[in-house]
């Protein structure tokens, strides 16, 4: 269906197109958006990564043993990031293009569509400078921070590393700056592919090999999902160039040659890509298994930067989503409810930074219910702040990690903030999970604020109910935190050392002859810097707005105005009748902004409302933390035993510790059944297929060779005869045709 | 001919001079001189290279000397950089026991029994013979470059092995090769015949006004047909394609990567050519019926032959031997669809299939067992364990013939198939596509064997050959597959701008004078950006 359709684009394309015409027709450039050629420097935010991948290739082969290739990585990244702020600065605040290098273009002249034209060009608006200045800076931050914490793999492992990030940063910018989603693809593989790299770092592990293939695989099936989202949106709307989606789309002129399904597919198939990538149901499995990277790999890419790759393509293809409302309810649906499994998950867990991975697919279900509650900007925000805390909170993990020798345990770690040494750790952490759990002026309340009201808000099928799951989830958020917080940080001075050796390290196994060596400069400084930005990031939302109307969110919001994913900002009047029905009812509230219909909770404004609710949520989980893990310990171990003791709740501690059996469940519906269907299609391929078929008909040609084998003698005689026959053959063949055709007057 | 038409021939001309060099220093006594023939050769093809690129130069097009002004630059270099590879295949293999012996004191250097000189002379005036086609603007010059491109290549199946094969190769080669040139000069002369000039522009003026009045008599249609079915015997295409399995499986692989792109692509040119010579693509919708059926016979039975050929082998070289067969079958595509998109397409592939085939014989010439070479898709089981760099180079340039998408490959076929679908041969791409499909068949198992294959007793042995440098020249090549992708949009402008014919280059200049005022938007089906300096100074079309 899509093949044939494609095919048929393509014959209808070329056959009227008739050679190397000049097109008649100027090309189609969206009104709004500009060609800001002036701006051919921000090339160098995609070309630094890759000059500081040859370089450490050339550390590489010239076997460098010293910490060169990290500063090369950290300068370059630098560079980069220096230029995503000129970028931003130098932004006119309407989409621009910036065209690096052509590449692909099918121009179709003849007919409604452009063909297919896919070139290396940014495309520069709010959303993609929002998530080009948090990769790129925290990016440089973390890769500051790595230089310290691989040392121990100095001279091995050291420049494969910093050569790994390159990749990743590379793809990475790629993938946000794209104007087209040809391009945006590429870096969607590249940065998978960096991230099977970076997980399988220490490739002597066999569970390193094994998540670093599992990471591959399910981002697989989810690439599947946006290769054939791409097929049906050019087969559809006649091109992947953003500027010219966003056209068609609010022109309506797609419709002309609509088939009928592909609208309601293409959000589909982008949701899977999505939610591959972004780690939600059913696809998360892989994120926590990730862990098994070096630690600076996980805050950069699994919890910073890559997995929000999902959240950007949503916002990035909103305009489908919103062609298809019930796509969107499902989007927060899935969003709502992975955050609370992960949530449930991460409650169990006793290595801290598997609890971190599964609050960050608990929180990517947060930005996912954002996006499907029409609160662009506020899943935008959550993904900014969220960046911030949650890098800080692994960098915080992997400084402990590396202090205690691989020791991830949080019951064989306490009260780090009394060692010397650990103060700047412990306090970067409490900043961390302060703003994860959500309080009060934190920037993870504000951030976590804007999609919980807007949950409220919207309507849909049952987004109140879900609502309420995400209150209750961030009470779980907020305990789960500080379980970790109280446990490693606070209490008395109590550790053990995890059995990691080090290379340089002569310290034993033995925790009398054990001593933490505390983070120094590079890992302190990334540290306190991200903590300070994890707080800082409450700001923007209290900054002006550029946008002419008022909106709630402030600086984030107006990131999110001007952009594809403006669909999803409350307080705008939206274009048209092409954005589904759950827009114009969906936002009703908003519609009259300042009048009488703005709904209300508990007799307050929902967003009044929802700051009193999550502040109170948070605050209790913090307390439950607290008497459970700080002040009465033995308490824990007591409620612990008593749900053990009793068969009708036993299951629920048991179950959540092994994250609700989802990988045995996987394992048996899906590997198993493919395993032995494997097995039979190879019995199948074996004797039927090459058996019979293939060998039968192999069998044809050598039959036929046997006709001819006294003229493919090997004899130069006989050649000879056949070819000068054959020759004569055609051509008098030929010739004769030639009177029957000079008879029939054709020509 | 012009004085001007002799600026044109400097690039031949460098090669000449490289021929005289090589085949002094191969036969110097000192070793070291000797044993820089190669790098000499090397050098002079760089540099002839480099001067077709300033020769045909947008400033100095000639459009009244020549049916394809543009098309010495895109062949002069894609010639270049190819025949680089070639002559570093070639390293250590040529003389080789011959100067073992004398390093090891056995035996005095005798100028009589090296080869070394002379293999690579003749390599050079090869590539001087394709580089000649471009410009040939009459039957005789023609008949003559393409003849200076097969002549050498005998001697060099003859030369390149000291066994019996090679010589019997050889043999049928030359035999056959000269049977075809006398099929296709009895064509050339009955177009003189039906036309009474074997200049290009006056015959072109015969034929279409032979056209215009009741179509093109028999004589005319006769000759073409011969001659393109005699050139055919460069492509290896149907029906006289017999020679290429023995031949190619006789000569060395050096040898036998050569054969594969330098009389391949001659003839290829030279098909272009002799079609815009008649005038009979450019004048008319599609080309007389009966030579594009010829054609259209032609290029299923090439395809479909050497694919299904290629199937049951187990020898590499030969499984090589009938896939370039059949990638001859893909290139007819691109001369049905004609100037323009056809034509660039066909450039375009050149490169591609160049690139791809030559570093697939780099891996052969890189490796051997026992002093011999690989033969058997057996001795390749398992390589990767040995030879990682190898396996990879081979895996990657058969995923590029075969079309595997983001490499070289793929943007080859892909062109070709669209020239094909463009101008209406929608069955023959879909044959070709199948064909395509078929041939995935036997690159799999060039990415397989080496790979995921475990090593057998005879791959055991299989060890690096006597020199680094078809290694280096396949991980070249291998890169150009992997990296030149990025650059399609500037690839796929050069090589249209070097298909133009006379008329359409003027064409273009006069569209150019019109358009001064304002930018020319010169998209086609496919457009490139201008360079990087006009990128950045207009507004980018889109």
């Amino acid at each position: 269906m899509i093949l044939s359709s494609i095919i048929q684009r393509i014959v209808l394309a070329t056959v009227e197109s008739g050679g190397l015409a000049q097109p008649e027709t100027e090309p189609v450039i969206s009104s709004d958006v500009v060609v800001a050629t002036h701006h051919w420097w921000a090339g160098f935010i995609l070309y630094l990564p890759l000059i500081s991948l040859i370089l450490c290739g050339l550390c590489a082969a010239m076997k460098v043993k010293s910490k060169l290739p990290a500063w090369i990585t950290t300068v370059c990244l630098l560079g980069s990031f220096v230029l995503s702020l000129l970028l931003y600065f130098d932004y006119g605040g309407s989409p621009e293009l910036i065209p690096l290098l052509s590449w692909i273009n099918l121009a179709d002249p003849g007919g409604n569509f452009s063909g297919l034209s896919a070139n290396f060009t940014f495309y520069i608006d709010s959303l993609s400078l929002l998530w080009i200045m948090f990769v790129t800076g925290l990016g440089t931050l973390i890769t500051f921070y790595a230089s310290e914490y691989m040392e121990s793999d100095l001279g091995k492992g050291y420049t494969r590393f910093f050569a790994g990030v390159s990749v990743f940063l590379f793809a990475m910018v790629a993938l946000v700056l794209a104007d087209n989603l040809l391009m945006l693809y590429l870096g969607w593989e590249g940065v998978g592919f960096a991230s099977y790299w970076l997980i399988g770092y220490y490739y002597q592990r066999p569970a390193a090999v094994a998540a670093a293939k599992k990471a591959f695989i399910m981002n697989r099936i989810g690439d599947l999902g946006l290769a054939l989202a791409i097929y049906l949106i050019w087969t559809t709307f006649g091109t992947i160039q953003y500027d010219e989606l966003m056209d068609v789309i609010q022109s309506g002129s797609w419709k002309e040659s609509y088939d009928g399904w592909t609208i309601d597919a293409i959000p589909w198939f982008l949701m899977l890509a999505a939610f591959g990538k972004s780690a939600q149901i059913p696809l998360y499995v892989w994120l926590p298994d990730a862990m098994e990277g070096p630690t600076p790999v996980s805050a950069l890419i699994h919890a910073a930067t890559m997995v929000t790759a999902g959240i950007y393509l949503v916002a990035r293809t909103y305009e489908f989503f919103l062609l298809s409302p019930e796509s969107l309810h499902v989007v927060a649906w899935v969003g709502g409810v992975t955050a609370l499994l992960a949530a449930t998950i991460g409650l169990a867990q006793h290595d801290i930074k598997r609890i971190m991975a599964y609050s960050t697919v608990s929180q990517l279900g947060y930005m996912f219910l954002g996006l499907g509650v029409l609160s662009t900007y506020g899943a935008a925000y959550h993904v900014f702040t969220h960046a911030f805390f949650k890098a800080v909170l692994f960098l915080t993990c992997g400084a402990i990690m590396h202090g205690f020798a691989g020791q991830l345990d949080l019951r064989k770690l306490s009260g780090l903030i009394r060692i010397p040494g650990w103060r700047i750790t412990s306090i970067a952490m409490l900043i961390g999970c302060l703003a994860l759990a959500g309080f009060p002026l934190t920037s993870g309340y504000f951030s976590k604020d804007a999609i919980l009201a807007e949950a409220f808000i919207t309507q849909g099928p049952g987004f109140e109910a879900l609502g309420w799951m995400a209150i209750f989830t961030a009470f779980l958020t907020a305990y789960y935190t500080f379980r970790v917080w109280f446990r490693v940080c606070a209490g008395k001075v109590e550790y053990e050392p995890g059995d990691e050796h080090h290379g340089d390290d002569d310290h034993g196994h033995h925790s009398e002859a054990f001593h933490p060596h505390a983070p120094r400069f590079a890992m302190n400084f990334v540290m306190a810097v991200i903590a300070i930005g994890a707080l800082a990031a409450s700001v923007p939302y209290f900054m002006d707005t550029k946008a002419d109307e008022a909106l709630a969110g402030g600086w984030v919001a107006d990131m999110v105005h001007d952009s594809t994913a403006q669909g999803g900002l409350p307080g705008l009047d939206r274009h048209g009748q092409s954005m589904g029905d759950i827009v114009e009812h969906g936002h009703a509230g908003h519609q009259g902004e300042g009048d009488h219909a703005h709904p209300t909770l508990f007799g307050m404004d929902v967003h009044t409302a929802m700051y009193v609710i999550s502040g109170v949520v948070g605050g209790l989980g913090l307390l439950l933390a607290a008497w459970l893990h700080l002040f009465r310990r033995q308490d824990a171990d007591r409620l612990k035993a008593f749900l053990q003791r009793h068969w009708w709740i036993a299951w629920l501690p048991r179950a959540m510790e092994h994250k609700w059996y989802v990988d045995e469940i996987y394992q048996g519906l899906i590997r198993a059944p493919l395993w032995i269907a494997s097995h039979l299609m190879y019995a199948f391929d074996r004797f039927l297929i090459d058996g019979l078929l293939v060998d039968g008909i192999a069998r044809i040609p050598r039959m036929v060779a046997r006709w001819f084998q006294p003229l493919h003698n090997g004899i130069v005689q006989s050649y000879a005869v056949t070819m000068a026959g054959g020759v004569a053959l055609i051509a008098l063949l030929m010739i004769l045709f030639l009177q029957f055709w000079k008879i029939g007057g054709g020509g | 001919m012009t004085s001007n038409h002799l600026w044109f021939l400097i690039p031949e001309a460098i090669l000449l001079v490289g021929v005289v060099f090589t085949a002094i220093t191969g036969l110097v006594r000192s070793t070291s001189i000797r044993q820089s023939t190669p790098v000499i050769a090397a050098i002079f093809v760089v540099a002839s290279g480099v001067a077709s690129v300033f020769v045909f130069s947008p400033d100095h097009l000639d459009t009244t000397a020549f049916l394809m002004p543009a098309l010495g630059r895109w062949v002069g270099v894609i010639t270049a950089a190819v025949g680089l590879v070639l002559i570093l295949n070639s390293i250590g293999r040529v003389d080789r026991r011959l100067e073992q012996a004398i390093a090891a004191g056995r035996l005095r250097f005798d100028p009589l029994r090296a080869g070394r000189g002379e293999y690579y002379a003749f390599m050079l005036l090869s590539l001087a013979g394709l580089m000649l086609v471009c410009t040939a603007n009459d039957l005789i010059w023609l008949f003559l470059a393409l003849e200076l491109t097969s002549l050498p290549t005998y001697v060099l199946v003859a030369m390149s092995r000291t066994n019996r094969l090679a010589q019997e190769a050889a043999m049928k080669y030359f035999f056959l090769g000269a049977m075809s040139a006398a099929i296709f000069l009895y064509g050339f002369a009955l177009l003189y015949a039906a036309t009474g000039t074997i200049e290009f522009d006056r015959m072109r003026y015969e034929l279409q006004s032979q056209a215009a009045n009741g179509g093109l008599g028999a004589l005319a249609i006769g000759g073409l047909l011969l001659s393109l079915f005699g050139i055919g015997y460069k492509l290896a295409a149907a029906p006289l394609h017999l020679y290429a399995a023995d031949v190619y499986e006789g000569a060395s692989a050096p040898v036998t990567a050569f054969l594969g792109f330098v009389p391949k692509a001659a003839g290829v040119l030279a098909i272009m050519v002799l079609l815009v010579a008649t005038g009979l693509s450019e004048l008319m919708s599609s080309l007389p019926y009966p030579i594009l059926i010829m054609l259209w016979v032609v290029a299923v039975l090439t395809m479909t032959l050497g694919n299904i050929g290629a199937l049951l082998q187990r020898s590499v070289k030969r499984m090589l031997a009938y896939s370039s067969i059949a990638h001859s079958g893909y290139l007819l595509i691109g001369i049905i669809a004609g100037p323009g998109l056809g034509y660039t397409a066909v450039l375009f592939y050149l490169l591609a299939y160049g690139v791809g085939n030559t570093a697939a014989f780099s891996v052969l010439s890189s490796l051997e067992r026992r002093g011999e070479e690989l033969t058997s898709l057996e001795d390749l089981a398992g390589l990767r364990q040995r030879h990682p760099l190898m396996a990879s180079v081979l895996a990657i340039s058969s995923g590029s013939l075969l079309g595997f998408p983001p490499l070289l490959g793929f943007w080859g076929k892909l062109l070709l198939f669209i020239a094909g679908i463009q101008t209406g041969h929608l069955v023959l791409v879909i044959i070709a596509a199948v064909n395509s499909a078929i041939s995935g068949w036997y690159y799999l198992k060039l990415v397989a064997v080496p790979i995921m294959a475990s090593p057998t007793a005879r791959s055991e042995s299989v060890e690096r050959g006597p020199s680094n440098w078809p290694r280096f020249a396949g991980v070249i090549m291998v890169i150009a597959c992997l990296v030149l992708p990025v650059f399609l949009g500037w690839l796929v402008a050069e090589s249209r701008d070097s298909a133009r014919t006379a008329q359409a280059v003027r064409a273009d200049s006069a569209q150019a004078e019109a358009d001064a005022v304002q930018p020319s938007d010169d998209s086609g089906l496919f457009t490139a950006l201008p360079p990087l300096k006009t990128a950045l100074q207009s507004p980018a079309k889109r």
